[in-house]
């Protein structure tokens, strides 16, 4: 009876401390953890950028790659060259599935990249996934791309950062890590995919998602839907609020002025 | 801080930086009666304006500046309503034929190279003309003297000659001058035509047209042409909201209360100088942005791709 007992005693402590040492195993430091903070960003009548923290975990030894990257939309845009010596817009060139955004954050100081494999984030698989059509030769493409990127960097709408993602000491074979994502004032509104690729050994050893909404709240949205839906209704208004200001000007100086 | 968000713009942009740029060009349109949309657009987007939303404000706050100014104007009795309405006419109908003739140019490719070559050609002869009369007007006997010959109705040379020959002769008491109606709308078709082309108000160009085409004197120029740009400007604003939802209220208000404000300082300094000074001082600015764009058409840009939009 006692030996019994005993029989059914053992599994259930066995169980018991799988459950307790399970998370610090091998099968759990595999799954790593991202969080955004805030996962929403308003953009309101003050807004001037935002920074997001980004924050998480994977396990010790392995590198952070944070990819965010904006819906894709095709570009409209103008190529400058020469003409009779001077520098001018001289054709239009469509950019196709360019992301809005596109950001990638490391937490070593050199982006990882994978061995014996195409790496899926940084310029260089941009690069694949970006097309152009209109007035270029395709040879004039890479040309084109890299002109393309500098565009985009200058409105620092896209942005490589190595050593962005901070990482602390190793706790019970996992690593923290966080840093801040900077989203400029031209960010457009829009949902983004963020992805946490940890990489160890020259591949992706596992990798989590999330998603942050850009939302335009407030007077811009009341504009902004007010000028795209109600076209004529907003002209008017501004050309009322631009006469009345205008008039008010004239009589606030009336007298005051004699051209 | 001081930063405001700009709903069609999509960007941010200090406050204190959109006031003092509405101020500066509300300033000389108030002083010379020229909208200040050749000068205010380039500024917006050096400032990072995206170039169709800063044309399309634009042309909401020059509606604000030319309103306050054509008030203060009016007040004084210097608007000549039956030369605005014929200048407004001709303009109107060259606009049309210039956006057509923009777009046969965009098809043919060709659209962008007319459009900087008539910019610095337009520029540069306006102001290099201005400038030079201006200059020998002040070099004469001083200003009494040079108000006289800005006063004449015309001399007898060829063009007032032929001008003379021209049918429907009407007297236009504000100008003091009597001219053929064909005149002003031949000359509003073609200034109409210009401005479209460069996607401007024309004011820069309408003021000389008046000056030394209509023989106008120079305080009824200033604020006929305040009117007209008036009309242009209201319908350009409800046709970019209309088509292109391309005004930013937010914008256009911040800079038109600069504007509004620097038009009646401009209009009150302009009573202290004399018409010729008024006139080198445009010239002078005209030809700084000329140069100014010539410069760009020269040097190498920074990059091979731009956004499309307006010019």
């Amino acid at each position: 009876m006692r030996r019994s007992n005993n029989g059914l005693w053992w599994p259930g402590v066995t169980l018991f401390l799988a459950l307790l040492l399970g998370p610090a195993g091998p099968a759990a430091a595999a799954s790593p953890e991202l969080r955004l903070s805030p996962n929403q960003v308003d953009i309101g009548t003050f807004f001037e950028g935002a920074a997001v923290k980004i924050e998480g975990t994977m396990p010790a030894g392995t590198t952070a790659v944070v990819e965010v990257v904006g819906s894709e939309a095709t570009e409209h845009l103008l190529r400058k060259g020469r003409r009779g010596g001077l520098w001018m817009s001289v054709g239009e060139i469509q950019v196709h599935h360019a992301p809005s955004l596109y950001m990638l954050l490391s937490s070593a100081a050199k982006i990882p990249e994978f061995t014996g494999a195409a790496t899926p984030w940084g310029f260089a698989a941009l690069a694949k996934q970006v097309t152009f059509s209109g007035s270029l030769q395709p040879q004039e493409e890479d040309k084109f791309f890299q002109e393309f990127m500098g565009l985009k960097q200058g409105e620092r709408l896209y942005r490589v950062m190595p050593d962005a993602l901070h990482t602390s000491a190793p706790q019970k074979g996992q690593v923290a890590f966080q840093g801040m994502l900077p989203l400029p004032a031209k960010v457009p509104p829009g949902q983004y995919k963020v992805r946490l690729a940890v990489v160890g050994q020259g591949r992706m050893l596992a990798h989590q998602d999330a998603v942050l909404t850009v939302k335009m709240v407030g007077f811009p949205a009341t504009l902004s839907n007010l000028a795209r839906q109600q076209g004529l209704l907003y002209g008017l208004v501004a050309v009322l609020i631009a006469i009345i200001t205008g008039f008010i000007m004239g009589f606030l100086f009336k007298g005051k002025t004699a051209h | 801080m001081w930063n405001l968000y700009l709903p069609i713009a999509g960007t941010s942009i200090n406050i204190v930086l959109l006031f003092g740029l509405g101020g500066a060009v509300g300033f000389l349109s108030g002083l010379f009666g020229v909208g200040g949309g050749f000068l205010m657009t380039p500024l917006l987007l050096m400032v990072g304006i995206p170039s169709t939303v800063a044309a399309a404000s634009d042309s909401n706050q020059i509606v604000a500046a030319s309103t306050s100014g054509s008030y203060a104007h009016w007040r004084m009795g210097n608007v000549d309503f039956k030369m605005g309405f014929l200048l407004l006419i001709g303009g109107v109908i060259g606009g049309t034929f210039g956006v057509q003739i923009i777009k046969v140019l965009r098809a043919m490719g060709n659209a962008d190279f007319v459009i900087k070559i008539t910019y610095v050609l337009m520029l540069g002869i306006v102001g290099f003309y201005m400038f030079m009369e201006s200059l020998q007007a002040l070099r004469k006997k001083g200003v009494i003297e040079a108000k006289k010959v800005e006063a004449e109705p015309g001399r007898p040379s060829i063009y007032v000659r032929m001008i003379q020959a021209l049918p429907w002769q009407m007297r236009f008491e504000k100008s003091g001058v009597t001219l053929s109606v064909l005149l002003p709308l031949i000359l509003g078709v073609l200034v109409g035509i210009l401005a479209a082309i460069m996607g401007v108000g024309g004011g820069f160009i309408m003021v000389p047209v008046m000056v030394y085409m209509l023989r106008m004197p120079m305080h009824v120029v200033v604020g006929t042409s305040l009117f007209q740009i008036l009309f242009t400007c209201i319908n350009v604003t409800v046709m970019q909201s209309v088509t292109n939802h391309n005004v930013d209220l937010v914008l256009a208000v911040i800079l038109l209360v600069g504007s509004t404000l620097g038009a009646q300082i401009g209009a009150k300094i302009s009573q202290r100088l004399h018409a010729d000074q008024l006139k080198i001082l445009l010239a002078s600015i005209v030809l700084l942005v000329m140069v100014q764009i010539l410069v760009s058409l020269i040097l190498s840009p920074a990059h091979l791709l731009a956004y499309k939009g307006g010019h």
